[in-house]
């Protein structure tokens, strides 16, 4: 089964004509070439491929350093430890 | 008084994309009107328009950005490196902090704007594309020419509907003059034709009815049989120099900026009035020191509204005086259409290819003249091997504001 990791690092690499090796967990958006706007392009693009709405959050609550953290931030949302207020931000 | 020289033309026009074929084909009378069809969610429709072959892959060779920027921006983007590469300028880290933009558009980032509706209220409920606020904010054009051609200096957009981009000129030149900037690339843009914005101008009652037999005739300014005006899309910007500067560097220079006035009617929201315009076109000659008597060619707004048109020969007779039967004035929006926020700009450029070609460009499709308007409208085509010195170019908008231009060959 396809991992999230090789779900971003297919989009990563499509979208920006990157080599798949040169994506790693470790990698940060800016060792990629990519800046703030790429990555609110990103984000729509991990919308849909996940089925999943990133919520407004003002951006606080969202990792985004490296691809690891994006990774992580779309596991929380696909399978959410509690769950999600379509509105935006988390249900307490 | 510094003084402003144009050292640089760019366009994107119906009438091709490079400054030399569209005046050869508007002196030949030639139209780039033609049937356009626009899709929704109903159907087709279709209508005239003055529309630009546009192939963004002669511009942008690294197309994964072209997503970023709308229709209008691209051709902005276009207009500008054609005038840059024209003027031959090279803007050095001296000159970069003395060098910027003045931008005109009338309705903006007018595609994605209506793809963004169309998308959230037919398709995607939910969220539209990621970075639909930077496509249209309406200093996107404007931005990304400071941005490519690295100009460090002022950075203004004008939106003043039809005058956006005489205005957008006019204030670049006082930029210049008044020693805020060396260099300025001066313009404006239009990309009109969607389908809202048809159905927007149809509401309107004002667009002319597609000539069945010629649909390329449809926009006959001065005519009796005229029947509105045809809306077209494209570009335009100048090159502006200060003149000792330009000198200095052995620009070629095509002509220099010497008048700019501008006014508001504040009568109505879009009936012209005879008093405003012509206190335009007092205010550039004045600005000028020039009277009616130096001006060899008249640039009409010439929209091919009954309004317009006679209200406009009516203004030229006031300020002109004896002089309004024996200079020639005519209307090339009979050939490219109304280019709304671009049109000042894409009329300043043909003007001043008038005093470099030595030729008037005629007024198309006037075979029956309008008897309320009787001045010398240049019918059919143009005029060549004519001695132009000093070219008006009037540009009157909705919202009352009028703008004007003079310029004067070297």
């Amino acid at each position: 089964m396809t991992t999230t990791f090789e779900r971003v690092q297919g989009i990563l690499g499509k979208k920006y004509s990157l080599a798949a090796e040169t994506i790693t967990p470790e990698s940060t958006l800016e060792s990629l070439g990519l800046d703030s706007l790429d990555l609110i392009e990103l984000l729509f693009d991990v919308e849909d491929e996940f089925q999943i709405r990133i919520p407004q959050d003002g951006g606080s609550a969202l990792k985004t350093a490296t691809v690891q953290d994006i990774v992580d931030s779309i596991e929380k949302l696909v399978s959410p430890e509690t769950p999600i207020d379509p509105a935006g931000g988390q249900v307490t | 008084m510094r003084r402003v020289v144009v050292t640089g033309l760019g366009v994107i026009s119906p009438l091709g994309n490079d400054s030399d074929s569209l005046f050869s084909r508007l002196m030949a009378g030639e139209s780039g009107i033609r049937e356009v069809t626009t899709e929704g969610p109903k159907g087709r429709d279709t209508n005239v328009a003055g529309t630009a072959a546009f192939d963004p892959a002669l511009y942008f060779p690294a197309p994964q950005r072209l997503d970023h920027l709308d229709r209008v921006t691209q051709f902005s983007l276009a207009a500008a490196a054609t005038a840059v590469k024209d003027a031959a300028i090279e803007i050095t880290d001296d000159l970069r902090p003395r060098s910027g933009v003045s931008f005109g558009t009338g309705m903006g980032a007018s595609n994605a704007l209506e793809e963004t509706f169309a998308q959230l209220l037919l398709r995607d409920p939910d969220r539209v594309k990621p970075l639909t606020v930077l496509k249209v904010m309406n200093n996107a054009s404007a931005a990304h020419i400071a941005m490519q051609h690295g100009l460090g200096g002022p950075d203004l957009t004008y939106s003043c509907a039809c005058s956006s981009s005489s205005v957008s000129i006019g204030e670049a030149y006082r930029q210049i003059r008044h020693g805020y900037a060396d260099v300025m690339i001066a313009g404006g843009a239009e990309a009109p034709l969607t389908f809202g914005f048809f159905k927007a101008w149809e509401a309107m009652h004002i667009l002319a009815i597609p000539d069945p037999s010629d649909p390329s005739a449809s926009c006959r300014p001065f005519a009796r049989n005229r029947s509105g005006l045809v809306l077209g899309e494209g570009a335009a910007m100048v090159l502006l120099e200060e003149r000792e500067k330009a000198i200095q560097r052995g620009a070629r220079v095509y002509a220099e900026i010497v008048g700019y006035g501008s006014s508001n009617d504040y009568l109505h929201i879009t009936k012209p009035s005879v008093e405003g315009q012509a206190k335009a076109m007092e205010l550039a000659l004045a600005d000028a020191c020039l009277t009616p008597a130096a001006v060899d060619y008249v640039n009409a707004h010439g929209t091919g509204t009954t309004l317009n048109d006679v209200t406009e020969t009516r203004a030229i007779k006031q300020v002109f005086g004896d002089r309004a039967w024996k200079v020639p004035v005519s209307s090339t929006k009979s050939m490219h259409g109304h280019l709304l926020g671009g049109a000042g700009a894409l009329e300043f450029v043909i003007s001043l290819l008038a005093i470099h070609y030595k030729g008037v460009p005629p007024t198309a499709h006037l075979d029956v003249p309008d008897p309320e308007c009787d001045l010398d409208y240049v019918p059919g085509r143009g005029r060549s091997d004519q001695d132009i010195r000093c070219v008006m170019s009037n540009s009157f908008a909705f919202g009352g504001t009028n703008a004007v231009l003079i310029a004067r060959r070297e």
